[in-house]
């Protein structure tokens, strides 16, 4: 009585994956994203309405956003006088560097299909071990090496347990989150460990040519996704994975490589965003990063990406990272009750998401 | 009864009574009591400094304390869970910081209904009944920190005010005590109030956001010293001055007082108050006297009286009962 | 001499019972931990056994297990619900201000049925009808229920409940406690609906092959939606219990919750992605991780630990599948 799981005894039996499968493989396969070159459909353009037909998905998907965040970027400058000034330019985008390196390496978890909750607590591990070593050895380097390797290793076990023991991405990362706050708890023990060298703290505070030390970060991160997603063999072999798994298998990419490597660029890229912490707050507690995890991922989906994969790109989170950050300036501006913050960025999220369903070519799900 | 059986009688009934003297001496004995501590969450410092409190008490008093935390902070549940739990094992007594002061309330009604004595600490919980209540006056400590920074401040001015987690009893009362030393100045102008859930990057964005909105601040209360770091940071990466407080006592804002980042800090002395709530909990066990209301005095350290503060948490030794008991 | 048959000696009943439970490839992981478990809870404290432990783990499992239980459908059917936790807080704050302020609890559970069958409905159609990934659709919703908790509570609990509310956590019926009852009939219910009706059959195709349902001339739409409306009324339910446990409104009370529900369904065997769902499973995970915390609680354990221990159960059960040979 307790094992039918595929067969209701109603009467009617389930069908078989291999169905569902082919099914899917053929909308997967019509949306699969190209590097960004323009279509290469022969559609002679007689307007601007044929131009933006004839434009692939992916570049329709970040042309409309970049639209909407002007859009919402009028809004505010007309709603607020502090908005549109240098310094509050300057602070939107040093806090949505932060927001966004850590999104852009969930962007190419998300991108394999796969999900990684475990971000925010990788944050939190890194950053205190990074900072006990500051306090103790004072060797910056020594930091930054251990910053970046604790997140790099954390992201190896995740991509061991989706790719190796092959358990679902968000259990595994879930169950990963769960025991990394273990671990920071009792390492921490309830202590803040604060003060750090000024040469460590430019990370986070320091200017550079009037630009903070965060945002040149992005900017970097920014290419170098871009570049790895699109032009190099390895992003390609990850959106194929993302696509479909078991074609990009057949055709020689070494799947579970990919896998791997994903998480542990999320998780390196959560090791980077522990340090900027760090030197931006000046501080570390344990429970530091929990409230990034969230807006992470909503930063990757309101830029687009699915969570089906093979659909998305790092530029699209800048722009939803931007896009969060700007809506919880505004807010911050006009001086809106803070409880109203968790339903604005709910109601982006959504409206990210069915904007690109309103305007894809492809009836992806 | 012959002669024998009669002394042997009584022999008999001198064991017993030695017997008996025996055990009661045990159970009013001098040490292995069990002491169930109760506190919100693993990462505020605060906490942690009342656990040691807690811990050091106890190995003066020679009593096993063990400490029940939620895995979610502040969880609601999760601290019912653990109660329930703790109530079938039958500790001695409980020392109890409720995660909401008003949700809480039918936990302590099942502590009480088990008959475990229960000391209430830090928060003051809105029901229930308690041995005594061991903690700091937040409305004291928002006023007198509040009326320090009116006076550094010469009177006059604009001040922010950053909260901690809406709805949390401590940050009521600090803000209410703010609110109520700043209307005793004509010239002060509260001209934001935002909740920064005593975090410290929340903070130092919202922090960055008013500098934004509102070109002139002279002031700021921070509802905590986390909170006040994460506003020193806003302000120093804007170049901007202004005059903060906080509140907590903690080691990073005394640093900083050093420093001259901060103005000054309310003493919320976790250890203290960890230590003094173990203490009442065994005292009454041990049938001592003890005072049903402990309330910490309001004390502002500033530069010229930070020096006791100085020590770690872990070195401090807890304040004597006789100390404790003139507050 | 003729050939004898070997007959075993176990009576054909518990033959098949044994046989069934080794084709049911789930009955690894959520199975094995929770025996585990209980078996080194029993030896190591002289207290996990005693009846009152048992039944506060069964009760602190029971509004877990109602959010659960719609959580399996929901996965079965490829889908997610993040927002059930916020839900279930937002219904759980409207039933407190509506009992406050109307003495009784009839209109309250009402409301807090509204509430959740309003979320639900919202999700259900932002996923069927509009086609947004559900996790992408609850997400939102999460955040717009949160909001509103916090927004009409402004952080505050809401306290003053008329005791009567305290029969639904604390009452007994029969000796039995009463969120016992509830729990056992919601159990009962779902897995008659899931495996005896054609709802069910429907909701098992949402999963393995929407496509055949719609090739079939059933409106898939309409079951999806379905399935997402009992996830928010059953979030009403709980509620119920949410809010006689800790006799107020708390507009953080149940965040959260949706994680260890996933957490729970997963680790109890119910697969994201085949369409498979096994409702037994999820009871044992929920009764796993009940057991779990209680277990280290009764340890005294640290909460560190208790934390890690958490995350290495539900990878730990997951690798069991795994090693069983489910694949994923």
């Amino acid at each position: 009585m307790f094992c039918e799981e595929s067969i209701n005894e109603y009467g009617l039996p389930v069908f078989r994956m291999s169905f569902y499968l082919a099914r899917y493989r053929d909308y997967f396969m019509n949306t699969t994203v190209k590097p960004s070159t323009l279509s290469s459909s022969a559609a002679t353009v007689r307007s601007s309405t044929d131009l933006w037909n004839a434009l692939p998905d992916a570049v329709r998907s970040v042309v409309l956003r970049l639209l909407v965040l002007g859009f919402l970027c009028f809004v505010l400058s007309l709603a607020s006088d502090a908005f549109l000034t240098a310094t509050n330019i300057v602070n939107v985008l040093r806090q949505a560097a932060l927001l966004f390196l850590l999104a852009s390496g969930v962007t190419l978890v998300v991108l394999t299909a796969g999900l990684d909750l475990s971000v925010g607590a990788n944050v939190a591990l890194s950053a205190c071990l990074a900072a006990t070593l500051l306090k103790s050895t004072g060797s910056i380097a020594l930091t930054v090496s251990v910053g970046l390797g604790c997140g790099l290793l954390i992201g190896i076990v995740n991509g061991l347990l989706v790719a190796v023991v092959r358990i679902p991405p968000f259990i595994a990362t879930y169950g990963m989150l769960w025991i990394l706050h273990g671990i920071t708890y009792w390492f921490m023990n309830g202590e803040t460990i604060h003060g750090f060298p000024p040469a460590f703290r430019a990370l986070g505070s320091g200017y550079y040519w009037g630009i903070p030390v965060p945002v040149f970060f992005m900017l970097i991160f920014l290419l170098a996704g871009v570049l790895f997603a699109q032009r190099t063999r390895w992003g390609q072999e990850i959106y194929a994975v993302g696509a479909n798994p078991e074609a990009a298998r057949l055709s020689g990419v070494p799947v579970k490589n990919r896998l791997i490597l994903v998480y542990a660029v999320s998780g390196a890229m959560a090791g980077l965003a522990s340090l900027i912490f760090l030197a931006r707050l000046n501080s570390a507690e344990g429970d530091i990063g929990e409230s990034l995890t969230l807006p992470a991922i909503a930063a990757v989906l309101i830029g687009g990406a699915s969570l089906f994969g093979g659909v998305g790109s790092v530029f699209g989170t800048l722009i939803g990272a931007l896009m969060l950050t700007l809506v919880l300036n505004g807010m911050n501006l006009l001086n809106i009750d803070a409880s109203w913050q968790p339903v604005v960025t709910g109601v982006i999220v959504v409206l990210a998401v069915f904007l690109d369903k309103l305007t894809r070519k492809g009836d992806v799900r | 009864m012959n002669k024998t059986s009669k002394s042997s009688m009584r022999w008999a009934q001198v064991a017993i009574a030695v017997m008996g003297m025996c055990a009661a001496a045990a159970s009013i004995a001098e040490g292995g009591e069990r002491v169930a501590v109760f506190t919100k969450n693993q990462t505020n410092p605060f906490f942690q400094a009342v656990r040691l409190g807690a811990d050091s008490a106890a190995r003066q008093l020679d009593v096993k304390v063990t400490h029940y935390v939620p895995t979610k902070p502040d969880s609601i549940p999760e601290q019912m869970s653990q109660v329930e739990d703790v109530i079938i094992k039958k500790p001695d007594a409980i020392v109890f910081t409720p995660v909401d002061y008003k949700a809480m309330v039918p936990a302590v009604a099942k502590m009480n209904a088990a008959k475990i004595p229960v000391v209430d600490v830090t928060d003051r919980t809105q029901g229930g009944q308690f041995v005594a209540f061991v903690g700091a006056s937040d409305y004291e400590l928002g006023l007198e920190t509040g009326k320090y920074l009116i006076q550094a401040m010469g009177g006059k001015g604009n001040v922010v005010v950053i909260e901690g987690v809406k709805g949390a009893i401590t940050s009521v009362d600090r803000v209410r005590g703010f609110n109520d030393a700043a209307k005793q100045a004509p010239g002060i102008k509260v001209i934001a109030s935002q909740p920064g859930n005593y975090q410290r990057l929340q903070a130092l964005q919202v922090m960055e956001n008013l500098m934004q909105s509102h070109p002139q601040i002279d002031g700021v209360f921070a509802a905590n010293d986390a909170m006040a770091s994460g506003v020193i940071e806003a302000l120093e990466g804007a170049n901007r001055k202004a005059q903060v407080v906080g509140i907590n006592g903690s080691k990073e804002a005394i640093d900083a007082i050093k420093d001259g980042r901060l103005l000054a800090t309310g003493d919320y002395n976790g250890f203290a108050q960890g230590c003094l709530a173990v203490m009442t909990a065994v005292r009454d066990l041990r049938k001592l006297p003890i005072k049903p209301e402990i309330l910490f005095p309001a004390v502002v350290i500033d530069k010229n009286n930070y020096q006791p503060w100085e020590t770690p948490v872990e070195s401090r030794s807890c304040p004597t009962w006789e100390d404790a008991v003139k507050f | 001499m003729h050939e004898v048959s070997y007959q075993p000696d176990t009576p054909y009943g518990m033959d098949r019972w044994m046989s069934r439970l080794r084709q049911c490839g789930s009955a690894g992981g959520a199975l094995l931990a929770l025996t585990v478990m209980c078996l080194v809870f029993a030896l190591s404290t002289d207290t996990f056994l005693e009846v009152a432990n048992l039944k506060n783990v069964a009760m602190q499992s029971t509004i877990l297990l109602l959010v659960a239980l719609p959580m399996t459908l929901i996965i079965m059917t490829e889908g997610l619900d993040l927002s059930i936790g916020a839900v279930l807080t937002l219904a759980n704050v409207v039933l407190a201000m509506v009992a406050v302020s109307t003495g009784g609890i009839g209109l309250a559970f009402l409301a807090a049925l509204a509430v959740g069958a309003a979320f639900g409905l919202l999700n259900g159609a932002l996923v069927a009808r509009l086609g947004i990934p559900p996790f992408v659709a609850t997400l939102g919703t999460l955040g717009v229920a949160q909001g509103l908790a916090l927004v009409a509570t402004d952080g505050q609990s809401v306290v003053g409940i008329p005791d009567s509310l305290q029969f639904f956590y604390g009452g007994t019926w029969l000796g039995v406690p009463v969120p016992i009852w509830i729990a056992v009939v919601a159990y009962l219910v779902f897995h008659f609906v899931l495996y005896r009706t054609r709802f069910g059959a429907y909701i098992f195709a949402l999963g393995g092959n929407r496509e055949a349902l719609t090739l079939a001339g059933v409106r898939a739409r309409w079951y999806l939606v379905a399935v997402y409306v009992i996830g928010g009324v059953m979030a009403g339910v709980a509620a119920l219990l949410l809010t006689s446990r800790i006799s107020s409104g708390h507009p953080t009370a149940a965040l959260g919750m949706e994680f260890d529900a996933i957490a729970a369904v997963a680790v109890g065997g119910t697969s994201f992605e085949k369409g498979k769902g096994w409702l037994l499973g999820t009871l044992f995970g929920v009764l796993s991780v009940g057991v779990l915390r209680n277990g280290l609680n009764l340890l005294g354990v640290s909460s560190a630990v208790q934390v890690s221990a958490i995350g290495l159960l539900v990878i730990a059960a997951l690798m069991l599948d795994v090693l069983r040979g489910k694949h994923q």
